[in-house]
């Protein structure tokens, strides 16, 4: 009974939106453009915080970053305090590996853009990065040709490298890269290995546009002193061990290795990824919020559109609803046939606004090479709204036309 | 049936706060407590909004559907935690909103 009184009430909410299909069309379009706003931020939203939190997950939760400068968000960044700090130094990674036995792995990176060249071909501004020998420890990668260091390549400053996938394409075209002689920054390396294909990343570290060598090799290329090196020890935590008592050890250490009074500022920073997490979780939660507010007004003054062309509706089918009430239909047979109007008029609306979600993010994949995919839980989302708001804005006209008196119904024009 | 005044004036708080919660159904916070939680508060808001609706047109059903949504949607909100200022604003309104349809409850209308 039920399933007949919804078939029938389908039936004439879809007769009546065909026979008006340019009033039906401009009507939906509110919720249309209202749904594609709300879920295209949502999936824009959720689509970036995915990919950064696998780029950050790939950093390690367990490293820690000793750097000069602390990693915060925000405008009133005291960069002042921070200006006049030392860099970690080479020494300092061997001191640290002496005395800690809450790491398990220490390793240290300097870094810099540079030319390289191989025969005619040549790569400007190319990331170099000279790294200590357990830095494979820190950072996983998979090598697709040739091997890592040996130690002895790594201390002794071997003139030997590791290039990204796309270095290697853009050097060698048509050549394996292996055991050929680069110039970096007009120094000569061999090429040991090649690093398989990682793929774009959020935060910018991805190895494929990378070339490694050891860090005595780096000394020649790289300033360590410098700051535009960045240089930086990372220090991974055992297994059993959490990064706070990490840093706590790691904090004596260093305040002892650069003869640091008790009651002297440090001078160094411990940055962690989950300083990074908060600072995006802030972020992705404004634009979410902005994302939110936008498309909420958007769907609202949809819902007004609806709730007006309902009224118009129910205003010209007053003898039509009267004949239906003299023949015997209930109240609620005729509160159920114009709510099953609204909603199919919303849930059509909201239907084209997820495709064009859907066509957005094809097109944002195929021209940025981004990875945004409209999620189901998006879509039952963006779904829900859209019924929601049918009902909301259908209920008022629609519980009008179900206390018509049917005698005035069908006399009235 | 003619609608007490204050009724009148509490409906059209009623309708105000509808405007203001329908955009917190689909906010992040919510997005995140689950797949299917905003379309279920989403439906605890049509529900409260039919509720006015029909307490605008002194229908009983109006007066009954105001208190089950009332009584649902404050076992989700403690279910979820979420005792903000809004929690304790809107308690206090409804707890008053229903404690003025008691009293005028037999003059609700029957009726669809």
């Amino acid at each position: 009974m039920l399933w007949l009184l919804f078939k029938e009430s389908i039936l004439f909410a879809w007769q009546s939106l065909v026979s008006n299909k340019l009033r039906s069309t401009l009507s939906l379009l509110g919720i249309t453009i209202g749904i594609f706003a709300i879920i295209l931020v949502f999936t824009i939203v959720d689509s970036l915080e995915g990919n950064i939190r696998g780029s950050l997950q790939s950093l390690g939760n367990n490293v820690v970053y000793i750097q000069k400068w602390p990693w915060s968000f925000g405008a009133d960044y005291p960069w002042w305090k921070y200006i006049n700090r030392p860099t970690p130094q080479y020494f300092e990674l061997d001191e640290i590996a002496k005395r800690s036995k809450s790491t398990e792995a220490l390793a240290y990176r300097l870094g810099g853009r540079r030319t390289l060249k191989y025969k005619s071909n040549a790569i400007e501004n190319a990331v170099v990065a000279g790294v200590s020998y357990d830095f494979y420890k820190i950072k996983s990668f998979d090598l697709s040709a040739g091997r890592y260091f040996t130690r002895n390549e790594t201390e002794a400053g071997y003139h030997v490298a590791i290039i990204g996938t796309e270095i290697a394409k853009g050097l060698f075209p048509n050549e394996d890269p292996i055991g050929k002689e680069i110039k970096i920054a007009g120094q000569k390396a061999v090429v040991i290995g090649v690093i398989k294909k990682e793929g774009e990343s959020m935060l910018g570290v991805s190895f494929d546009y990378q070339v490694n060598i050891p860090f005595n090799f780096a000394r020649y290329i790289l300033d360590p002193r410098s700051m535009n090196a960045d240089p930086v020890i990372y220090a991974k935590a055992k297994p059993q061990v959490s990064n706070a008592e990490m840093i706590d050890e790691l904090t004596g250490i260093l305040r002892s290795i650069r003869k640091l009074k008790p009651l002297a500022e440090p001078n160094f920073a411990l940055n962690e990824i989950s300083l990074l997490s908060q600072g995006f979780d802030a972020l992705f939660s404004v634009i979410g919020i902005a994302g939110w507010i936008i498309g909420g007004f958007s769907i609202l003054v949809g819902g007004f559109g609806i709730a007006n062309i309902m009224f118009v509706s129910v205003r010209e089918r007053i003898n039509i609803i009267g004949i239906q009430k003299s023949l015997g239909a209930r109240n609620s047979f005729i509160l159920f046939q114009f709510l099953c109007e609204s909603s199919l008029l919303s849930l059509i609306g909201g239907g084209f606004g997820l495709i064009l979600t859907y066509f957005i993010t094809l097109l944002a994949k195929s021209a940025m090479e981004m990875e945004i995919v409209l999620s189901g839980a998006n879509i039952i989302l963006g779904l829900s709204i859209s019924v929601l708001i049918g009902i909301i804005s259908g209920f008022v006209p629609a519980y009008t036309a179900s206390q018509l008196d049917p005698v005035e119904a069908i006399r009235s024009n | 049936m003619k609608r007490p005044g204050l009724i009148s004036v509490l409906c059209v708080l009623g309708y105000i706060s509808i405007v203001i919660s329908f955009p917190q159904v689909f906010s992040p916070q919510v997005k995140k407590l689950g797949v299917f939680m905003p379309a279920l508060s989403g439906l605890l808001v049509a529900a409260n909004f039919m509720a006015y609706v029909g307490i605008w047109y002194m229908k009983r059903w109006g007066a009954e559907l105001f208190l089950s949504s009332y009584f649902l949607k404050t076992i989700l909100d403690l279910l979820l935690a979420q005792m903000g200022l809004m929690f304790y604003s809107g308690q206090i309104f409804s707890i008053f909103f229903i404690i003025v349809l008691l009293r005028h409850y037999r003059r609700f209308d029957l009726n669809l």
